[in-house]
């Protein structure tokens, strides 16, 4: 996802972290699982650690929870302020908070950064404990379903008994209805937003520009580097490129149209930066090489072109058939990565398969970030779809 | 609203509990709730607009955004037990194409719409010469939605025509509560169909 195309424009004041409605100042935690992980492809690590925030509170029947799944580029901080000095709030505080679409008065909100991510859990920058250096490219490949299982021994740690609903947009909505399949006695509503079953052709071809960006960088030295260093030119380009397919063509225009940077004449090269949307673009790939590792970014984007549900268990139908959960997927109409017939597709194979699902569109022009969106809409069907009380199974 | 309520009662009678039931043009799930609490249906709606989808979420009615036409056709051969078209039909753009397809993917079909050949809409035709106008089409015709003035007669006709047989029928007079045996395509304001493949 993009960093702050849909969020909120900054208030003026310094205590936003205290607007009603904000979970306020959050901290991230760490969840340590000391016993080994064996992945989809068979490699073992000894433990693994996920970091993870949670906002409000487990009831009693330990069975509010709402687990929220972030998608490539996302984290577990997903709402509130780590800070007061902070620049902007987690990724998704316009949905979540106290009264807000998901409601933390009522749920307990959990989000972990994904495994083999780079944010705090075990992920290829993580220490390998033979060696105390990074694992790199040899951390194991992991899966959309390794992710899962990993978060579903954290919610077990926190003594979750039930998960109220997952949500999760793009790669998050992968997870969610993993989360469905794998563990459908204990998720009872999933959520997923501009998402797909499987990605097309054009959604491998980005994402294999994006790594071969960062393995024909010098600097990747095949995936063998120190912290902080690596294959910086790669992954920045690779961010630039991928920015571009979670925005629109109308969106981009909107932003940027094509205005020009006032220093244009003054360059010294006809390549140098000219217009609006480079410098922005530029600006995306800059701040992404400081918070994101490169082999995190090859791990990840190679688990979402291997995820597929159809492949996995014959048909969609048949991927479908374990999940107890009621499904709501939401697509939107701009949405060119994983566009609204791939988000269709999920509703209505689950509907053949006889499972309670919805398909709802949003019409909008912001491409596959919109699921970010501030929309009364969406936070209206958001909230519909949860707080109803689950209904008996037909 | 209360012909709303002598409608799905009609319609209910025909829905056999705990059956897999698909409502065309289902808006904000007024009947497929009315059918999930009385029936205990498993229930799927299909609606263009998605603050009807957004309204049948909220009450825990499975709906689905999109074309009709385009939803059946991913569905195999009598996944539904029944289909629902009421009050739908007459603004279809295709309607043979979703009736024949309701048929495919359904065991039966419930067809309910507004008889057009009803008397009173014939006198204010021939005496006013406008639009017909009244309780259920108040709108003039320039706000109004392109639709297909279906009469009995017609719909009889057509289902002659493709071979579908008339289970039941139910036609009702003018205040869509006593039936109307005699003369229906005059004499009767309402019309109800229980269909299926001959």
């Amino acid at each position: 996802m993009t960093d702050d195309v849909e969020a909120a424009p900054s208030a003026p004041t310094a205590a936003r972290h205290l607007a009603p409605g904000d979970v306020g100042l959050v901290a991230p935690r760490d969840f340590v699982h000391a016993a080994p992980f064996t992945f989809r492809g068979g490699q073992v690590l000894p433990g693994v650690s996920l970091r993870y925030e949670t906002y409000g509170e487990l009831n009693a029947a330990r069975d509010n929870a709402i687990v929220i799944c972030h998608a490539l580029s996302g984290d577990h901080h997903c709402a509130g302020w780590h800070s007061p000095s902070d620049r902007k709030a987690g990724w998704w505080n316009n949905l979540i908070g106290p009264g807000k679409a998901v409601d933390t008065r009522r749920f307990f909100v959990v989000c972990a950064n994904v495994l083999g991510g780079c944010q705090g859990s075990t992920g290829p920058s993580s220490p390998s404990p033979a060696s105390g250096q990074p694992y790199g490219a040899a951390f194991p490949p992991v899966t959309i379903p390794d992710m899962v299982r990993a978060q579903r021994l954290l919610l077990d740690h926190l003594g979750v008994a039930a998960v109220h609903a997952v949500i999760g947009g793009s790669m998050g909505g992968m997870l969610a209805l993993q989360f469905a399949i794998e563990y459908p006695r204990l998720v009872r509503r999933v959520l997923a937003m501009a998402t797909t079953g499987r990605e097309s052709a054009q959604a491998i071809a980005f994402n294999e520009v994006g790594r071969q960006a960062i393995m024909q960088d010098p600097a990747w030295n095949r995936g063998d580097y120190a912290l902080g260093e690596g294959p910086r030119v790669g992954l920045a380009i690779a961010r630039m490129m991928a920015h571009i397919t979670y925005l629109s063509d109308a969106s981009m225009d909107r932003k940027f149209g094509r205005r020009k940077r006032r220093a244009a004449e003054t360059e010294a090269s006809a390549f140098d930066l000219q217009f609006e949307v480079e410098g922005y673009l530029r600006h995306q790939g800059q701040s992404f090489i400081n918070r994101f590792d490169a082999n995190s970014y090859l791990y990840i984007t190679r688990a979402l072109d291997q995820f597929d549900l159809e492949e996995a268990s014959g048909s969609l139908e048949a991927a479908f058939a374990p999940v107890e959960a009621e499904t709501l997927v939401v697509g939107f109409t701009s949405d060119w990565l994983f566009p609204p017939e791939q988000n269709r597709a999920l509703a209505l194979a689950l509907l053949r398969a006889g499972k309670r699902a919805s398909y709802a569109e949003l019409a909008t022009d912001l491409g596959h970030d919109s699921f970010l969106l501030e929309s009364e809409e969406l936070y209206a069907l958001v909230r519909g779809f949860l707080d109803r009380a689950a209904l008996p199974a037909p | 609203m209360e012909k709303r309520t002598v409608d799905m009662q009609i319609i209910g009678d025909w829905v056999e509990p705990g059956t897999r039931v698909l409502d065309l043009g289902c808006g904000p799930g007024d009947l497929l709730a009315y059918l999930m609490q009385t029936k205990g249906v498993a229930a799927v709606g299909v609606d263009l607009e998605f603050s009807r989808i957004a309204a049948c979420v909220r009450r825990g009615v499975s709906a689905y955004q999109g074309d009709m036409t385009t939803l059946m056709r991913a569905f195999p051969e009598r996944h539904f037990d029944r289909v629902i078209c009421s009050r739908t039909v007459q603004e279809l753009a295709e309607p043979k194409t979703v009736i024949l397809e309701a048929l495919r993917v359904g065991r039966a079909l419930t067809v309910g719409f507004v008889n057009h050949g009803f008397w009173k809409n014939r006198v204010a035709m021939l005496l006013g010469g406008r639009k017909v106008r009244n309780q259920v089409y108040t709108t003039a015709w320039f706000e109004s939605r392109p639709a297909n003035p279906v009469t009995i007669a017609d719909f009889e006709d057509f289902c002659a025509a493709h071979g579908i047989r008339v289970a039941h029928r139910v036609h009702l007079a003018g205040n869509w509560r006593d039936p109307c045996p005699l003369l229906p395509n005059l004499l009767a304001g309402y019309a109800l169909y229980d269909l299926t493949r001959a």
